[in-house]
């Protein structure tokens, strides 16, 4: 299977959150008890939690000249090289060629390294739980392997979630903002970040502005992890021969205990 | 036993008061999930625990591994007196740091999962690996003060036998997991082999005391365990603040552990001296600071470069919070301890070098601690302040490990001219154990 994508597009949501019910439905989630934050306007929750995978961002933000809600939509980004999975001790986090990333939860141990790498702060913690588990969007990777699309983006009234192999997506995207230079911010979120992404964001506003995080490098993550990972097999020979080889020399001379040269300062 | 007087004092019976209520708050986490007990967050998911308890405390356990290479690899014979100390406290502070490991761990029940679940690209399966094999061979290199305890002299022997083996076995399993590429794998293992087998057919001399082959074992998984836990930082340039954040950072986690290792031999022997009531090794301790300004200088200067190459040093002159936390980690922990020490005073004097070991200590601490803590920026979430709860069960980790190292020096033969046995009949029965091998 080539490697799907999400595309979603800022332009065409209206926030309507069909996409939270129902990722929530297919996923068995549970429901959030409303609590008033001192965020943006009429989002609901306040934030991705264990039991809330994906989340609509309401902002208010001056587009053209007037204020206008400009809707964004929070999820795993399902990286192409996940920094999740290569922190997870234990593999429990992997990466599928036909594009999410998904949790096997039975591996998990709990150390939570994944929500210290991942550079969207996307994994949640189950802390209220005492036997707890990582949760976070998989894409509905199983609705994919039947060949469905995601829940979220089945439901979406407007089409404001496109799903597809991810070069398709990228054409399409940038398809969109070709037809409607003015009506787009000329950027695609995900195209780069973080290595690239199988979520890809359109916005007519800059992607902080909707609650995405700007400042995640251009470049999958781990790359100083890879290179540090990658010198254990010659530090391991290095240390293993210099001590012996450091012992051996030093105690050439010595056969018995009463050669033990005195001690000197 | 007469110096157990203080033993039922006040000081006493606060450490245990400490340490109960740390494993009341541990139980109430298992019942109620660590959000009961502790301020950790969807954005900061690593806090006190893994910044004191973890990062730190393994630091705090290199001595192990420096005082036993030092004496039994690169002959610093005289320094003798001093390795049974700083092994017992490697091998303690290992258990108290499994401890705390316990209380942070999710799941902590599916910890042996790590055993059959191999990911060799994850710098937690390394450290995870290193936690395992490093604990075991301190528990091999812990053991003679127990069977000495007991004139166990047939259990002494086969100790000296297959402890290397073990040792070698360890290894070889270890780099199977983590390289993954069998000619390295060969190559690595080959090394030691060769080792072992020249030891043997008396090729290279073998050492009476204790199989050289499982003090390199010891040397080889600290050396990738201190590393590898700046290893796991890596993986968030865009997280961490400049002033920590670095591609050398297992390279400096290595250097500061072999340094805090020097640190607390002097620290601990000091101590331990003042509540045995009697006078330290002054002039081991001596030596031992000699070397502790050496390896604080070197840590020191990689520190500057690394920020200087970076182009991360101007950081340290913007007024945040981080750069606070930066210059009293510098200040407290390098800067004054290394003026100290570059005095041969400060050195010879038992009181003015235990502050500058001490301060060496607490600048190692707030150094894991900006790492794990303050150097870590989330954007979605409120700032990371520990609770209450998460600190007693840190203090009552200590305050265990306190009690118990108290206990088991007037228990084991572990510091020379007390405990049971002398270390000169343990050097004996070794001896014995050894010479009766051929």
């Amino acid at each position: 299977m080539a490697t799907k994508a999400m595309l979603i597009d800022a332009v065409r949501c209206i926030g309507c959150r069909a996409c939270q019910v129902t990722c929530k439905m297919w996923n068995a989630r549970k429901a959030e008890k409303t609590e008033f934050f001192s965020g943006p306007g009429y989002q609901n929750p306040g934030d991705l939690s264990a039991e809330t995978w994906t989340l609509i961002t309401y902002n208010e933000v001056q587009v053209n000249g007037r204020f206008d809600w400009v809707f964004g939509k929070r999820q795993c980004m399902h990286c192409n090289t996940p920094a999740c999975a290569s922190a997870c001790p234990v593999g429990a986090l992997k990466k599928l060629e036909s594009g999410p990333v998904i949790y096997q939860k039975n591996r998990c141990i709990g150390c939570r390294y994944c929500m210290l790498a991942c550079p969207f702060e996307i994994p949640r913690f189950e802390y209220s739980s005492p036997n707890p588990y990582i949760t976070k969007c998989t894409m509905c990777a199983d609705r994919i392997e039947a060949g469905g699309v995601p829940a979220c983006c089945k439901v979406c009234p407007t089409g404001a979630i496109a799903f597809g192999d991810r070069d398709e997506m990228i054409r399409e995207a940038h398809h969109r903002i070709n037809q409607n230079p003015s009506g787009y911010y000329h950027s695609i979120y995900g195209l780069e970040e973080a290595g690239g992404t199988c979520v890809l964001h359109l916005s007519n506003v800059p992607f902080d502005k909707i609650g995405h995080r700007t400042d995640v490098p251009l470049h999958a993550v781990n790359e100083n992890t890879e290179r540090a990972m990658g010198t254990i097999p010659i530090v391991m020979l290095g240390a293993a021969a210099l001590l012996g080889g450091i012992y051996k020399f030093r105690t050439r001379t010595i056969r018995h205990e009463s050669d033990v040269p005195p001690t000197e300062e | 036993m007469s110096e157990r007087t203080g033993s039922t004092g006040l000081g006493t019976r606060l450490l245990y008061l400490l340490a109960g209520l740390g494993v009341v708050i541990a139980l109430w986490r298992f019942a109620n999930g660590i959000g009961a007990v502790s301020n950790l967050n969807q954005g900061y998911p690593w806090g006190l625990w893994i910044g004191f308890d973890i990062l730190a405390g393994i630091a705090l356990a290199a001595g192990g591994f420096v005082v036993a290479a030092l004496v039994h690899l690169f002959g610093g014979e005289r320094y003798h007196p001093l390795v049974r100390p700083a092994i017992f406290t490697a091998f303690l502070g290992y258990l108290l740091f499994i401890a705390g490991l316990l209380v942070d761990i999710g799941r902590p029940w599916t910890f042996w999962q790590m055993i059959i679940y191999w990911h060799h690209e994850s710098p937690m399966f390394e450290v995870g690996w290193c936690v395992m094999m490093y604990t075991t061979v301190l528990f091999f290199e812990f053991i003679p003060a127990v069977l000495e305890k007991y004139r166990k002299t047939g259990w002494m022997q086969r100790w000296m036998t297959f402890a290397p083996w073990i040792a070698w076995l360890l290894v070889v399993l270890f780099a199977i997991a983590l390289v993954r590429t069998a000619v390295w794998v060969i190559a690595i293992g080959g090394v030691l082999l060769l080792f072992q087998i020249l030891v043997e057919r008396g090729a290279i001399r073998r050492d009476p005391h204790v199989p050289t082959l499982l003090i390199i074992a010891g040397v080889l998984f600290s050396t990738m365990h201190q590393s590898s836990l700046g290893t796991v930082f890596t993986t968030v340039p865009h997280k961490l603040h400049a002033l920590w954040y670095s591609p050398i950072l297992p390279v400096l986690f290595f250097t500061s552990a072999v340094m805090v290792g020097l640190a607390m031999v002097i620290v601990e022997a000091t101590l331990s001296a003042q509540h045995l009531r009697r006078p330290p090794e002054s002039d081991l301790l001596r030596g031992i600071a000699r070397g502790l300004f050496w390896a604080a200088a070197v840590y020191f200067g990689l520190r500057v470069a690394d920020l200087a190459v970076r182009g991360a040093a101007s950081e340290a002159f913007a007024f945040t919070p981080q750069s606070i936390a930066f210059w009293l980690e510098i200040i407290i922990g390098l800067i004054i301890p290394l003026a100290m020490l570059v005095s041969e005073e400060v050195v010879a004097s038992d009181r003015a070098r235990f502050w500058a070991a001490f301060l060496i200590v607490v600048g190692l601490i707030l150094n894991r601690l900006n790492v794990a803590i303050t150097g870590i920026h989330a954007a979605s979430a409120p700032r990371y302040v520990p609770h209450w709860m998460e600190v007693a069960v840190s203090v009552g980790i200590v305050s265990a490990g306190i009690l118990v190292y108290r206990g088991v020096i007037h228990w084991l033969p572990i510091i020379e001219g007390h405990g049971t046995t002398s270390l000169a009949a343990a050097a004996r029965t070794a001896r014995s154990a050894g010479g009766t091998h051929p």
